[in-house]
């Protein structure tokens, strides 16, 4: 996975900044040039880009945990060994990312503190639960799916560090999405069971995959810094129809049937029924569906979502049992072992 | 493929087993720590070593496979617990803690080298081969595993109390690596596992103490006696089960299915 736009950036006004200096910062990023680390930006874009790429950091190492925990239950030698792959090029991102947000003025250490302490956030979509298998592989078909769409917009941006990172990020996760889409293919020409568990783990994913790129955008959105300043270049909603145009229709293919379900508050579904808007509208072109359950998105941002207690809890474990290691190597000669 | 008598096919498959089940497991156990690393750029490279370790056992289940004709899948995930042929060392958890993780990789790292070098001189060709392509891969997780421990050892006071306690704790059950198999002789005699256990027995204890002396740590190790029957001979630890159970939770919901 995973990482995204919808973090919510809320940029201040730009008013106390030199008019001059914004006028050209703006006339580099309207004529498509790359915005440098050391190039004179706006305080706000800092404070937005380094919001952004840590809170994508931060989805990379939580979005290594559910799938993390499958590393040792896959079904065969091939599974395993690329669900391990997987999990570590999502670690490998969450690096990546960090040091694109160092470079912008926040330790290391102080960004893994604030996500244990809750200071900061990660993506809304890991605090949902993988029980199943069949889970992991409409992760990496549904959520790489759409952290693919989302990055690829991204990659059009103008913070040239982070445009960079996508464009490296993005062909793991195509290579990602690939195996996701292997795994449900796999299971959907299986047994019956098999059949069952990636219908029951798709019943689970579709909403927080529609939920995936943010709330539904504010009218304005396009005039607002976010976009103005190329942070973001797709709103939500535009995103979230390229998703559903494009998995609306695979998932029918692979029999899969689209549901609008409920959920308890460990993020099981209690009740299912079929989502009869699901219909290709033949003026648009695009695909019509059922919008997620908003009030469920924001309970769950606020925290109180199915896992993100649990999630946190492993983060903060990993950070405290690994605390002295920190301190032997990198407070000694201050370089790590070399990579293997 | 190559002549193997058929008096050999057996302890042959069955010594290729050890050394693929070795490597499963101690990828496996490492695998756990992928997202859980204590530092982020270590957390990507132990992966890649538990990658490789699992990747090993992979190409030697399948050599074993060629022979006794089954798939590696089936090795890996469709035998019984006594059927096993890996070592305590591997079988233990590491309740998540790297000081017991690095000690782990220590001593299986170094034995794995000098029992790859053996695979990479047999006479028979498949295993050789293959060998000579996994002890280069090999010898780049015992200069990784070495650096850490001698950092770790050289490090903090903490970080040397945690090592001696890992060593303390894991390097009685090291030598374990070492117990005969069963009819190992006959493949020794024919050059199929060159060289002797007792030479290469010397030579990881100095290794591995020549290492430790510079880690500034110490181990206490005791060669067992040939009687006592271990993981070598299908009896294993407590810990064996409970973990193939956990691998093996979603293989076994349909075994003959594809995944
Ligand atoms: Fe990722
Ligand atoms: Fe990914």
């Amino acid at each position: 996975m995973s990482g995204s736009a919808n973090v919510g950036v809320h940029v201040d006004h730009e008013s106390k900044e030199d008019p001059a200096l914004l006028a050209e910062f703006q006339r580099k990023i309207d004529a498509g040039e790359l915005i440098e680390v050391d190039d004179w930006m706006p305080a706000a874009y800092r404070k937005g880009m380094l919001m952004m790429a840590e809170h994508h950091a931060n989805s990379e190492i939580v979005g290594a945990l559910p799938e993390g925990e499958w590393i040792t239950r896959a079904p065969s030698l091939r599974r395993k060994l690329a669900l391990t792959a997987k999990v570590q090029d999502e670690v490998g991102h969450g690096q990546m990312l960090y040091r694109v947000s160092q470079d912008l003025g926040k330790s290391r250490d102080a960004m893994l503190r604030d996500l244990i302490t809750g200071k900061t956030k990660y993506h809304n979509c890991f605090n949902y639960p993988a029980p199943q298998w069949a889970d992991i592989a409409m992760i990496q078909w549904l959520i790489d799916g759409a952290a693919i769409m989302n990055q690829k917009t991204l990659a059009d941006g103008a913070y040239g560090p982070y445009v960079r990172t996508m464009r490296r990020i993005n062909m793991e996760e195509a290579f990602h999405f690939k195996s996701g889409e292997d795994m449900v293919l796999t299971l959907m020409s299986g047994t019956k069971r098999q059949r069952d568990m990636a219908q029951e783990a798709f019943d689970r994913w579709w909403g927080p995959s529609l939920m995936f790129f943010g709330p539904p955008d504010k009218p304005n959105a396009r005039q607002l810094p976010p976009m103005r300043w190329r942070m973001k270049t797709v709103t939500n909603d535009d995103l979230r129809q390229r998703f559903v145009d494009r998995f609306i229709p695979a998932a029918l293919d692979l029999g899969l049937k689209i549901h609008v379900v409920t959920k308890d508050e460990h993020g099981f579904v209690t009740s299912k029924k079929p989502d009869d808007k699901i219909a290709l509208n033949k003026d648009t072109g695009h695909w019509e569906f059922t919008s997620p359950d908003w009030d469920e998105f924001f309970r769950v941002i606020r925290g109180n979502g199915p896992c993100n207690a649990k999630r946190l809890a492993l983060r903060r474990l990993s950070y405290e049992q690994g605390r002295w290691v920190r301190q032997a190597i990198l407070n000694g000669s201050g370089s790590l072992p070399p990579a293997a | 493929m190559p002549d193997l008598p058929e008096h050999l096919k057996k302890p042959f498959v069955n010594m290729l087993l050890a050394a693929a089940d070795d490597k499963l497991f101690l990828g496996h156990r490492n695998s756990e720590w992928t997202g859980l690393g204590p530092i982020l750029e270590e957390d990507i490279a132990f992966s890649s070593l538990a990658q490789d370790d699992m990747a090993h056992a992979s190409a030697l289940y399948e050599l074993a496979g060629s022979i006794d004709g089954r798939t590696p899948d089936e090795l890996a995930f469709g035998r019984t617990a006594e059927q096993y042929r890996c070592a305590a060392i591997v079988e233990v958890p590491d309740e998540f803690d790297w000081a017991t993780a690095i000690a782990r990789r220590f001593f299986c790292n170094h034995f794995d080298l000098l029992r790859l070098t053996r695979f990479s001189q047999s006479a028979y060709k498949p295993l050789s081969d293959l060998a000579r392509r996994l002890v280069a891969e090999q010898q780049v997780h015992v200069t990784h595993v070495d650096d850490w421990v001698i950092r770790l050892g050289t490090g903090t006071p903490e970080s040397h109390k945690r090592m001696q306690q890992a060593m303390d704790a894991i390097g009685p059950l090291a030598p374990e690596l070492f117990e005969p198999l069963d009819d190992l002789k006959p493949l020794v005699d024919a050059g199929l596992y060159p060289g002797s256990d007792f030479t290469m027995y010397d030579e990881w204890t100095a290794t591995v103490e020549h290492v430790l002396g510079q880690a500034h740590l110490t181990v206490q190790m005791e060669v067992g006696s040939p009687d006592d029957r271990g993981g070598r001979r299908g009896v294993h630890t407590q810990y064996l089960a409970p973990m193939l159970d956990e691998m093996c939770e979603v293989y076994r919901l349909e075994p003959k299915a594809a995944w």
